[in-house]
């Protein structure tokens, strides 16, 4: 067995690639559906993009066959890491390959630094905390608009991307909660580093992570909610791989909003009378196992039809923003969205409707740049336009 | 080659070019120099006409899962992935019942296709990955699950298209009347002609690209009833396969050693327990009624009744209802293609796989299985029989860690060769160690007209040197 530097993080990750994958190229199709699943080795198909790929180039720099350069970049980080390969591949291995893959980035990062702009995720993060670069939302001005206390049973942890380009989501989803009565307050917020731990990039994540731990325990929360499915996998699974101790729980909106249905304490009152499709977004869906949960809640809106894109569930085809993607290849990441967006066509859905603002901002992104003329919004959104009679 | 495939469809990055320089077996690694990705036959003339001015290895490549070490560049050169842009399904033929298509369809795409468009229509899958290549499957000889009724991959070949070493578009089969493209409903049979197809198939790429094929496909009948078969003897595997290839009643027989079939069922270690049968083997049943299957389910218990009376302890069941027993992915050993669950445990995987004469499979797995237990590795045979009892297979197949079990493999997988060649199999998919005991054992005249028919097919030893150690 080869020697693998014991200072990565991912230093298991990288030896379990030594001995997996007959390069069976399963990990391409999705699962007995035999769709085109890798948004990466689709666009790119030499094999060094694919799955099967990735873990052999790890394998090669590990024990030389490769010698590290430029031309490495795009085969290690033109990833969006949506996980499709974990749902395709039947190894034993197949749940890890994005383990794999974010320990390649790893080790990458090490040795020849991130794909182009993916630096600034960090340089802006050390400037400003999070990773747009935009001044940093202590939020303590969001908790005097909503008249939020500073202790309380749950902390809404707003994330990066809905506290700085999808405000509507999150002042949604504040909405929701003092409707449904939830005792609740906003921290001030690092990044959950979600976007640095995709792209290998992790020097700064247990300070984050410790910070956010930190804040959160100090409002005396038992509870966590958040509406980005990023932060969700981050705070829920990533944290304890890099360490993090806490004891509080940690949900996903759409967790709470099925909570709060099934236990009948909210119900929706009025009509919402649009056709929409579900775009699954990976971190909740294939990362994170929630499938059914979203799609439940869009039945129980009055006049709301659902109606299933082709590949859906963990068959989805990514929005294209995860892995780096968004930052380091933008244009390719509208690209991917475009696809997602023509299978959303036809479905005859208005709304295409995610539950990541992710997902959401790319989603919109090519919906404006290839003219589709959808609707994109968060279930949040929606439920935001809905009255909701709230059951004591 | 830039000129020819334009910028983003050719590499010489070490890292694109380093997944085409292995694959799954145990065959040396080797770099091409270039990995290109086709779109049509122009330019494809182009690069076959400037590798000839150059003598640069072409090697046809299109998922590069033939477990035999075939699209490893040996002398380098340039990898042709078909896989990628090729990849289309041309025609489906409902009336002469055969597909036409490109070099780079899977068996996953066909089906799919076929199962929305052509319910009614079926093609035949290997235990292989659904992506998987057809026609490189149908080239080489591949297995089917329709095996004990046609044969092999290449019984069900109608015709070809291909580009010979001078840059020439040849078509081969009924297809080839006219000077332009053949019309999409001209790939209907593969005779009377002189059998040209002979010329490509089974030469593993050494003498043309393959870009065209039809391959037929068979009504699919409405009525399944697949059985499950447990062989406590040791033998008597060999003959239930004889005689129930005669009966013609069954679509295929896939019989393992019972240490692969409990791993296919998601039992991890491959170990056999005392009163444990030594073989199993799924066999697919298809009717067109429920008579035709009675009458079908009939002859095939009588042909274990009858076996059993003369000393064998052969039992049967019903696949579907043992099959609930356990969880999806187990049940795919019937349902083809897919991806076989104990072969992709590791790294590595490699067989002898091999056409057998039928009377000599008791020997066959005696030998073998003194073989196994001297290299203290659990029995791994793969048998079936083919064409109406015609012949045989037997393919002792192995998964394996590549870093540190493959040499322990290979000693096994070298004298396993030696044994069943001196029993008269003839390995197919053969990597070119194996081919280098084959020939010690071929006539002279066959060797001298191979040689000859090579050198007037690929003059300058273009296409994919180093197999058949040509």
């Amino acid at each position: 067995m080869v020697q693998v530097d014991d200072d990565l993080f991912g230093k298991a990750f990288l030896e379990m690639a030594f001995d997996r994958c007959i390069k069976c190229s399963t990990c391409k199709y999705s699962y007995k559906e035999f769709e085109p699943s890798c948004p990466s080795g689709e666009k790119f198909l030499f094999e060094s993009y694919w799955a099967s790929g990735r873990i052999r180039t790890i394998r090669g720099l590990i024990n030389g066959d490769l010698e590290w350069s430029e031309d490495l970049k795009d085969p290690i980080f033109a990833c969006t890491t949506c996980g499709a390969c974990i749902d395709s591949c039947n190894a034993p291995h197949a749940d890890y390959i994005v383990d794999m893959i974010e320990a390649l980035r790893e080790l990458a990062v090490k040795h020849i630094g991130s794909a182009e702009n993916q630096e600034f995720l960090i340089s802006r993060c050390e400037e400003s905390c999070n990773p747009y670069g935009e001044p940093n939302s202590d939020n303590i001005e969001l908790k005097k608009k909503f008249n939020l206390p500073d202790k309380a049973e749950w902390v809404y942890y707003i994330g990066c991307t809905s506290n700085y380009r999808q405000q509507n989501l999150r002042d949604s989803t504040i909405r929701f909660l003092k409707k449904a009565g939830i005792n609740f307050t906003l921290i001030d917020e690092h990044c959950c580093t979600s976007p640095m731990i995709r792209t290998g990039q992790i020097g700064i994540v247990n300070d984050y992570m410790n910070y956010n731990i930190a804040q959160i325990k100090n409002t005396g929360a038992s509870k966590v909610i958040t509406s980005c499915a990023g932060c969700y996998k981050t705070i829920k699974r990533d944290f304890k791989r890099f360490g993090g101790e806490y004891d509080f729980e940690v949900y996903h909106t759409v967790e709470l909003v099925k909570q709060l249905l099934d236990e009948g304490k909210i119900t929706f009152k009025s009509e919402y009378n649009k056709t929409i499709t579900y775009h699954d977004p990976c971190h909740l869906g294939r990362h994170m196992g929630i499938y059914e949960i979203p799609r439940e809640i869009y039945k129980q809106i009055p006049g709301l039809k659902l109606v299933e894109m082709k590949r859906n569930r963990n068959f989805a085809w990514c929005c294209g923003a995860g892995g780096g993607v968004k930052i380091g290849y933008p244009d390719w990441a509208v690209e991917v969205s475009s696809e997602r967006l023509k299978e959303a066509k036809e479905t005859g859905a208005t709304v295409v409707s995610s539950t990541c603002p992710f997902c959401r901002t790319n989603l919109s992104d090519a919906n404006k740049n290839y003219n589709f003329e959808f609707e994109v919004l968060d279930l949040m959104e929606i439920i935001d336009q809905v009255d909701i009679e709230l059951i004591s | 080659m830039i000129e020819i495939f334009g910028a983003s469809n050719v590499t010489n990055k070490q890292v694109d070019l380093y997944p085409y320089s292995y694959d799954m077996t145990e065959n040396e690694s080797h770099m091409p120099d270039f990995v290109v990705i086709p779109e049509n036959n122009d330019q494809l003339v182009q690069l076959i006409k400037f590798c000839n001015q150059f003598i640069i290895p072409i090697i046809p490549y299109t998922t590069g899962n033939n477990v035999g070490g075939l699209t490893i560049p040996d002398y380098g050169g340039i990898i042709v992935d078909f896989g990628k842009k090729m990849n289309k399904i041309l025609h489906i033929d409902d009336n002469m019942m055969y597909a036409l298509v490109e070099p780079g369809v899977t068996f996953g795409q066909l089906k799919k296709h076929l199962e929305e468009n052509y319910p009614h229509l079926r093609y035949s899958y290997p235990n292989a990955p659904p992506y998987a290549g057809i026609m490189g499957n149908a080239l080489l000889s591949g297995m089917t699950n329709l095996g004990a009724k046609i044969g092999s991959m290449a019984d069900g070949l109608n015709g070809l298209e291909v580009i010979t070493a001078d840059g020439d578009i040849v078509r081969i089969g009924s297809c080839f009347y006219g000077e332009s493209e053949a019309e999409l409903d001209s790939w209907w049979c593969r005779y009377p002609m002189p059998d040209l197809l002979g010329l490509f198939v089974n030469w593993q790429g050494t003498t043309g690209l393959v870009t065209k094929c039809s391959v037929q496909l068979w009504p699919k009948e409405p009525i399944e009833k697949p059985q499950l078969v447990l062989f406590f003897g040791l033998t008597d595997v060999g003959p239930f396969l004889r005689e129930v290839g005669r009966a013609e009643v069954v679509n295929d027989v896939a019989a393992f050693s019972v240490e692969v079939a409990k791993m296919e069922v998601g039992i991890p270690e491959p170990t056999r327990y005392p009163g444990e049968p030594p073989y199993t083997a799924v066999v697919p049943i298809s009717a067109k009624t429920e008579k035709q299957m009675e009458a079908k389910l009939e002859i095939f218990k009588n042909v274990i009744d009858d076996l059993n009376k003369k000393g064998t302890n052969i039992q049967s069941i019903d696949y579907y209802e043992f099959s609930k027993l356990f969880n999806l992915k187990a049940r795919n050993i019937y349902d083809l293609p897919s991806q076989i669950l104990s072969l992709h445990e590791y790294s590595g995987l490699t067989w002898f796989g091999a056409y057998a004469p039928s009377h000599k499979f008791e020997e066959l797995i005696e030998r073998t299985d003194e073989l196994y237990h001297k290299h203290g590795i659990p029995p791994f045979n793969y048998l079936k029989i083919m064409k109406g009892g015609h012949y045989g297979i037997f393919r002792p197949i192995f998964r394996f860690k590549k870093f540190t079990d493959q040499e322990k493999i290979v000693k096994l997988v070298d004298e396993i060769a030696d044994v069943c060649i001196e029993l008269g199999c003839i390995p197919y998919k053969t990597p070119s160690w194996i081919t280098t005991k084959l020939r010690k054992k071929i006539n002279p005249g066959w060797l001298r007209l191979f040689e000859k028919i090579k050198s007037c097919m690929d003059p300058n030893n273009i296409f994919n040197p180093g197999r058949w150690n040509t």
